[in-house]
């Protein structure tokens, strides 16, 4: 079963603000996360989904069929809200007794769905509870239950884990993708954080102002972004404005640097790109001959456990890095194929 | 957001209520303006005429500034001590000071002419230490008198709308004026009362709005007697034969009174967070 | 400020207190307390013909008006709610401000005016005056149920059982309507208290077969003391007891919420 955008707009009434020209297709089984700041459309993407707003143009199709016309209540799809949504008056077996409730299925079998469905995460226990009476994240479980037990074509997140300590947003986090992958169903993910996106999507879609800016695998996103927003978006980043001065060779405020030019004219404005882990500290006497590399001294130096996170002060500007590497650096070395050009920002 | 609740849904469900106020409220309150005008205008003429209307129109401007200042100052420092209770103490106190709300005026009336009427609780109290029960008991039948009667279910309406504001009120604040150097009175008086003014004034308004257009409790303490004009209306209105169009004009001058209170209130209202 | 307080509290219960006492005291008379005890006045006011059709009125005009608003506040309310735009929410404002706006007085002269005439010769019938109690508590109702309504974020919960496969009627009846029942039960003590009081509209209103207990009460004010205050203790402790419940009912919704918060 798959979900479809199809050239689908949307602007609110009465403003500019929407989404447009959204095109997009979540495969049976895969989890596909929208990110982008906040007013960039992700959500309005998944109320158009969910049935919540109707789209001006464009087709919503589910399993092959055109739904922009039908109710949320006939789009058999599974939502996860922000704040879950739980109904404060039910137990929480009645909770997700509720989707067959409604669908006329008998009080006993009901019933025994609803608490094999608590136990698959983990909450078999506490059938009887109200919920007022749990946690964030067991909350969050119950929800994913009740949006996963009568079987919908899709299953939509919003924000699932924003609510949540950041401790128990790594658990959740995995505990979403084991139940996702256990039903085997299309899930989508709107979520503001990038970290979340790339760390359980297999598509990660990239929203500005209400249009997609790029579709890819989170390893595509990170590595090859479309350009300098996508780029700063996911990740930290090196990010210059820059010329190309001759086959193979770039001009930035940082000095000239060698990379793959991809045979664009000399002259043409460029945004230069480099991930500060793939920048290599010197910590020994720097070969200025080189053009790679930058002598220079540390303006800021992060402790983050694992790695620094090291801004160079060299002539002309800064160079993010990012090592392992304890004790003084003197300079770097940018690798030519860590560099890549993006569209120049306007 | 459309797909909750299907729009003619919800015109339908407006429709028996916007009936029922159209029928029951807004026809009977234009009936009433437009009785004014009935005989083109010269009602107002008549009004402006008769100096029992201006006595009552003294009197109630008198009753419409002491009851609700009065009020005002009491139910601020009640909301101030209320504000420090526990919690839980607080919603009992709450409780109990809001049950004047939903009493008839007529309790009230009665329990003040046992409390400070000519043979009352307190007049014969200060009678025995010498004052002249004649003056002490007639007090209460005086518009400022009757003033202190009406602050029994307006106080708790500004405690009502004071409250809130002083809890929400960030207590930092406070400590971090003292701890700039001003005195409890000053930090008082500079820091909060600026900020919680709105809701002073809405409440000041409100109730204002509710003294001037009452008229139960001064019928049940002194008749018609009181010079206040909704008993000067009130006699014209149930005595038969009477000069309707000027009861209409004696209306629309309580009704402009009341809503332009009501008006400066709600434009003074502290704006809902959400 | 503890002081004033203290002040207040005393001067919220003396005149309270004295209508207890007067009300059960033989002779009150130019003396500062009544002398003697006796129930008498209350058996007298049970036994008054006109107070006990009085009351009996008054309780039938209460369940009238609770029911009244029951039907016609709760679908205005939700409509206010859901509703939502900038229009609707003044619309809304304003009707609530009207009756402070427009003193009972007021539309009691009106209700005179428009009822009187032969097309609407309603003055005096008991639907009519049950339809100014409602008038005057609909505003009370919409205001106190529109906010919790707010406040429960209701449109949340439709969302989400309709994403489940409820249909409207199904996610009112499973959904709103149960997270509603305590403050409606709330508001309508407090609409019975409101009603069970109401004098000025009912005074110039209610036919002479029709009036209600606040209007008969006055008359007893110029009668003897003792019967006076019984027959108001008796309005007084109904209106007690509506209020009371009424707000220990909210305080149970609130700590309800309180918990949901957690």
């Amino acid at each position: 079963m798959t979900l479809r955008y199809d050239q689908v707009s949307y602007s609110y009434p009465g403003t500019s603000t929407g989404v447009f020209d959204i095109a997009l297709e979540i495969g049976r089984g895969e989890l596909l996360a929208i990110i982008g700041a906040s007013g960039s459309g992700k959500s309005t993407i998944l109320k158009l989904l969910a049935g919540f707003l109707k789209p001006d143009t464009g087709r919503i199709l589910i399993d092959g069929k055109d739904v922009g016309a039908s109710l949320p209540e006939a789009r058999r799809l599974g939502v996860v809200f922000q704040n879950y949504a739980l109904f404060p008056h039910m137990r929480l077996w009645e909770n997700i007794a509720y989707p067959l409730k409604v669908r006329g299925i008998a009080k006993q079998e009901r019933r025994a769905r609803a608490i094999e469905m608590l136990g698959r995460v983990g909450m078999g226990k506490r059938a009887e509870d109200y919920p007022a009476e749990l946690s964030g994240g067991q909350q969050q479980r119950v929800a994913l239950a009740r949006a996963l037990v009568f079987e919908p074509q899709g299953l939509l997140l919003d924000e699932p884990l924003s609510a949540l300590d950041a401790g128990l947003r790594l658990e959740m986090r995995d505990e979403i993708l084991r139940v996702q992958r256990q039903a085997g169903i299309a899930t989508l993910l709107v979520t503001h954080d990038q970290e979340e996106a790339l760390s359980i999507a297999d598509k990660v879609v990239m929203m500005r102002d209400g249009r997609i800016v790029q579709i890819g695998t989170p390893r595509e996103l990170y590595e090859t972004p479309a350009d300098a927003s996508v780029a700063a978006f996911v990740g930290q980043s090196n990010l210059w404005p820059g010329s190309i001065s001759g086959d193979g060779m770039v001009t930035t405020p940082v000095g000239a640097l060698a990379c793959d030019t991809q045979g664009k004219s000399i002259g043409a404005k460029v945004t230069v790109f480099v991930r500060p882990e793939r920048v290599e500290p010197i910590t020994g006497p720097v070969d200025a001959s080189n053009p790679c590399c930058f002598a220079g001294s540390m303006s800021a130096d992060r402790y983050l456990g694992p790695v620094r996170r090291i801004d160079m002060a060299v002539a002309g500007g800064a160079i993010r890095l990012e090592t392992h590497l304890r004790g003084p650096i003197t300079g770097v070395t940018i690798p030519h194929d860590a560099i890549r050009l993006l569209p120049p920002t306007s | 957001m459309s797909a909750r609740v299907p729009t003619s849904m919800l015109a339908a469900f407006a429709v028996p209520g916007s009936v029922v106020l159209g029928l029951f409220f807004l026809i009977p309150v234009c009936a009433v303006l437009v009785g004014a005008f009935a005989d083109s205008g010269s009602a107002f003429g008549r009004l402006a005429g008769d100096p029992v209307f201006w006595n009552g129109l003294r009197g109630t401007m008198v009753l419409g500034t002491v009851a609700p200042l009065f009020s005002l100052v009491v139910g601020f420092c009640v909301a101030l001590a209320l504000a420090r209770f526990a919690p839980g103490l607080r919603t009992a106190a709450l409780i109990a000071i809001s049950l004047p709300l939903t009493f008839s005026g007529l309790i009230v009336a009665y329990g003040f002419i046992l409390l400070l009427g000519r043979a009352g609780f307190v007049t014969l109290l200060l009678a025995k230490l010498g004052f002249d029960p004649a003056v002490i008991g007639g007090f209460i039948f005086s518009p400022v008198g009757l003033g202190l009667a009406y602050s029994y279910y307006l106080v708790p309406r500004v405690v009502l709308i004071v409250l809130p504001a002083i809890s929400n009120f960030d207590r930092n604040q406070m400590l971090a004026s003292r701890s700039l150097g001003a005195g409890s009175f000053r930090t008082l008086t500079e820091v909060m009362l600026p900020q919680i003014l709105p809701s002073l004034i809405a409440a000041y308004c409100l109730t204002a709005a509710v003294a001037v257009g009452a008229y139960g409790t001064a019928l049940a303490l002194a008749g018609t007697q009181v010079n206040i004009l909704p008993l000067v209306l009130y006699s014209k209105i149930s005595e038969t034969g009477t000069d309707l169009p000027a009861a209409s004009a004696a209306s629309i001058v309580l009704v402009a009174i009341c809503a332009v209170v009501v008006s400066i209130g709600e434009a003074m209202r502290p704006q809902r967070k959400s | 400020m503890p002081f004033v307080a203290i002040a207040y509290l005393i001067f919220l219960a003396a005149p309270v207190l004295l209508l207890f006492v007067g009300s059960f005291g033989e002779v009150w008379s130019g003396t500062l307390l009544p002398s003697g005890f006796t129930w008498r006045w209350y058996q007298e006011v049970a036994g008054d013909p006109s107070f006990r059709r009085a009351f009996t009125t008054s309780l039938k005009i209460v369940a009238t008006t609770c029911i009244l608003n029951i039907l016609i506040g709760l679908p205005l309310a939700y409509a206010i709610h859901a509703g939502a735009r900038g229009g609707v929410r003044l619309a809304a404002r304003i009707v609530t401000l009207m009756p402070i706006a427009v003193p009972e007085l007021v539309l009691a002269f009106g209700f005179i005016l428009v009822f009187s005439s032969d097309a609407l010769p309603w003055l005096g019938s008991f639907w009519l005056l049950a339809a100014g109690h409602l008038v005057l508590t609909l505003p009370y109702t919409v205001t106190a149920l529109v906010a919790d309504m707010d406040q429960l974020g209701l449109a949340e919960y439709e969302h989400a059982a309709a994403t489940l496969g409820a249909s409207f009627p199904a996610r009112m009846w499973d959904v709103t309507l149960p997270q509603l029942h305590t403050s409606l039960l709330s508001c309508m003590l407090t609409v019975a208290a409101l009603s069970i009081g109401e004098f000025q509209l009912s005074n110039l209103v209610s036919g002479f077969l029709s009036r209600t207990y606040p209007v008969v009460l006055l008359q007893a004010f110029y009668g003897a003391t003792g019967f006076a205050c019984a027959a108001t203790v008796v309005l007084l402790g109904l209106a007690m007891i509506a209020s009371l419940t009424s707000g220990l009912t909210a305080r149970v919704t609130g700590r309800r919420k309180v918990g949901a918060g957690a």
